[in-house]
């Protein structure tokens, strides 16, 4: 299974004269837990369903897992997605929604929903819309997991969780995709949620990809380099500046590098996730195009 | 997804279904009475010249409580449909749009369409149903008195009998299906709602209706014993006569009285037999005299089946093109 679980190329989409999402281009491999980051309104949520197959594209291509989104129950049986804000039919039961589930998947788990329901302690009787907001958003992975699906995608998942739900969430998701193996796909508008369970990073600021790879791969290409006030532009030609900071006496910038920065000059630092998907967002504020190509 | 739209939909199923039962009790107990004014009026054994008995019996059952059943039933028939657009039709789509849960219900291994066809077909099914019964229950219970009515096509009763109502709540189905879905909120797709079809079953009357079937035309001499209007003014120059010679158990589209030349007649009388100096007689004498013709254009009875037939298709028709729109509406733009 080396076929990237998300392939796109140049996908688009525009309401009206807004843009939503523009000409993003994207290749990720599969077996990844892979963190989707932005401010809000960056374009996250749109991208996302164009690859479950919510929204269509104005323009561009996609596919996951080899086939178009949403095209046919085989190719949504593949595909487990929680949305934004945890939808649930709040006069239904926990029991009916798992019965739902069971009767429009294929490849549902019965045991691993009622695991999974009996491990969080819910009980399947009580009517989702008495659940708190962590307890929703349990009850949604649980739908989506029990698809056993190859590709699960979830839409802010912890954006309305209190920090102990957020983390018992994030650990569950682990722990599906430790058991199953699926590949995953994740947003958050912070890097803190993201840090800790995931390998592979995607930028997505004003509508526009800024930088998508593998997170090991991008903290050991990005430093941040101190030194004397200098020229941004004079640095060695494999190293391009994302951010600059500069006082009267000394400059402050996040760069990336495919080599390493042998510059006695400067005092060369490794950079945290978090300062990287600043930078970037910080980049973007000023330069509306990407400066770099995505990291394949 | 068949059990999961019943699981949605069961209550309003039970509600309704226990409406019914009542109103079937209601109906049972006052059509017993009913039948016992049928008998007790004469009509019943009745086979020549039957007029008397049955005057009495309409006399007897559009009064007191079985006039208002008769009153209730008739209005109810028409709202039942409005209530299927409004309470079952526009939060079908609506209130998932609304609360999102659309967004659970396409992510199982379903397709939109699917889904959709299978909310149509579980709530279509119990809103031709609820129509069928209410309508033939009622239709039942009021068959002697529409008869001897002669309401049985009269445009209001019309719309109440028959298989329109089944057409009535079928179009209304699909109108609050597809306003429910273009404007995603519950509450002003009901209000829309309500408001098309009063606007889409009024106007069917008005319009559309007489010209389903096409209407019977018959033209005879004027009968001027039988005249039920008849005015001309102060200086005698335009009068107006109607007959009151129409077929029993018929719409009356048109009831003119025409010249032996084919153009309505409006006078003018003639001063030598009509006027105040004259009485009516001497110049309704006068008019027998003209040759004039009565021209009549109506729906039999026998016109009742053809256009019901023809109204539930035209609402069952504008219901498809609808739902059509709905099916790709969801297929191509709905998110």
């Amino acid at each position: 299974m080396t076929d990237p679980v998300l392939r796109a190329d140049g996908l688009s989409k525009r309401y009206g004269r807004r843009t939503a999402l523009s000409d993003c281009t994207l290749s990720i491999p599969p077996g990844r837990v892979v963190g989707l980051v932005g401010p809000n309104g960056a374009g996250k949520t749109t991208l996302l369903q164009i690859a479950v197959g919510m929204l269509a594209q104005t323009a561009g291509t996609i596919e996951v897992l080899g086939g178009r989104p949403a095209a046919n129950p085989a190719q949504l049986a593949r595909v487990g997605f929680v949305a934004q804000e945890t939808p649930t039919y709040a006069g239904l039961t926990i029991a009916d929604h798992l019965r739902f589930g069971a009767h429009t998947n294929p490849r549902w788990d019965q045991r691993l929903a009622d695991e999974r329901i009996a491990a969080l302690g819910l009980e399947p009787a009580q009517k989702a819309g008495k659940l708190s907001g962590g307890q929703r958003a349990q009850l949604a992975l649980t739908m989506a997991v029990a698809k056993r699906p190859d590709l699960l995608v979830l839409d802010e998942p912890v954006a309305s969780l209190d920090p102990l739900a957020r983390r018992e969430f994030l650990r569950s998701l682990m722990a599906f995709v430790a058991d199953h193996g699926a590949s995953v796909i994740l947003s958050s508008h912070l890097v803190s949620d993201l840090e800790r369970v995931c390998d592979y990073l995607i930028v997505l600021v004003a509508s526009r990809v800024r930088i998508a790879g593998e997170v090991e791969h991008l903290l050991a290409t990005h430093y941040r380099l101190t030194g004397a006030r200098r020229d941004p532009a004079d640095l060695h030609p494999g190293v391009t500046v994302i951010e600059g900071s500069h006082t009267d006496r000394q400059s402050t910038l996040i760069v990336r590098s495919d080599t390493p920065i042998d510059d006695p000059s400067l005092a060369v630092e490794q950079i945290t996730l978090e300062d990287l998907v600043l930078a970037y967002m910080t980049q973007a504020t000023t330069s509306p195009r990407p400066a770099l190509e995505s990291i394949r | 997804m068949i059990w999961f739209t019943w699981r949605q939909f069961r209550i309003p199923t039970w509600i309704t279904a226990g409406a019914l039962a009542v109103l079937a009790v209601l109906l049972a107990v006052s059509g017993h009475s009913l039948a016992g004014e049928w008998t007790a009026s004469g009509a019943a054994g009745c086979h020549a010249d039957c007029r008397n008995a049955i005057s009495e019996f309409v006399q007897q059952a559009t009064n007191g409580a079985n006039g208002l059943v008769y009153q209730f039933t008739l209005m109810l028939v028409y709202v039942v449909p409005a209530l299927i657009g409004i309470f079952w039709g526009a939060p079908l789509i609506a209130r998932e749009l609304e609360t999102g849960t659309h967004r659970l219900a396409w992510n199982q291994s379903v397709t939109r369409s699917r889904w959709l066809a299978t909310k149509l077909a579980v709530v279509g099914a119990a809103s031709v149903v609820t129509a069928g019964l209410l309508s033939w229950a009622v239709g039942s219970w009021a068959h002697h008195v529409d008869h001897a009515k002669y309401h049985w096509i009269s445009p209001q009763t019309y719309g109440a009998r028959g298989i329109v109502p089944i057409g009535y709540a079928v179009f209304a189905l699909a109108l609050g299906v597809t306003l429910g879905m273009l404007i995603r909120r519950t509450v002003p797709a009901m209000a829309a709602t309500l408001a098309i079809y009063v606007l889409a079953v009024a106007s069917m009357p008005l319009w559309i209706r007489a010209h389903l079937v096409p209407a019977r035309h018959a033209t005879r001499p004027l009968d001027v014993s039988n005249v039920t209007q008849f005015m001309f003014n102060r200086d005698n120059s335009t009068m107006r006569v109607v007959s009151g010679v129409v077929p029993d158990n018929a719409w009356v589209l048109s009831n003119r009285t025409v010249t032996p030349t084919g153009q309505v007649f409006s006078g003018p009388a003639d001063p030598q037999y009509c006027g105040e100096n004259h009485g009516p007689k001497s110049c309704l004498h006068w008019v027998g005299t003209l040759g004039l013709r009565q021209d009549l254009t109506y729906q039999p009875a026998s016109h009742f089946w053809p256009m019901q037939w023809a109204e539930t298709g035209v609402f069952v028709a504008v219901a498809v093109a609808l739902l059509s729109f709905c099916f790709w509406w969801t297929r191509r733009r709905l998110a």
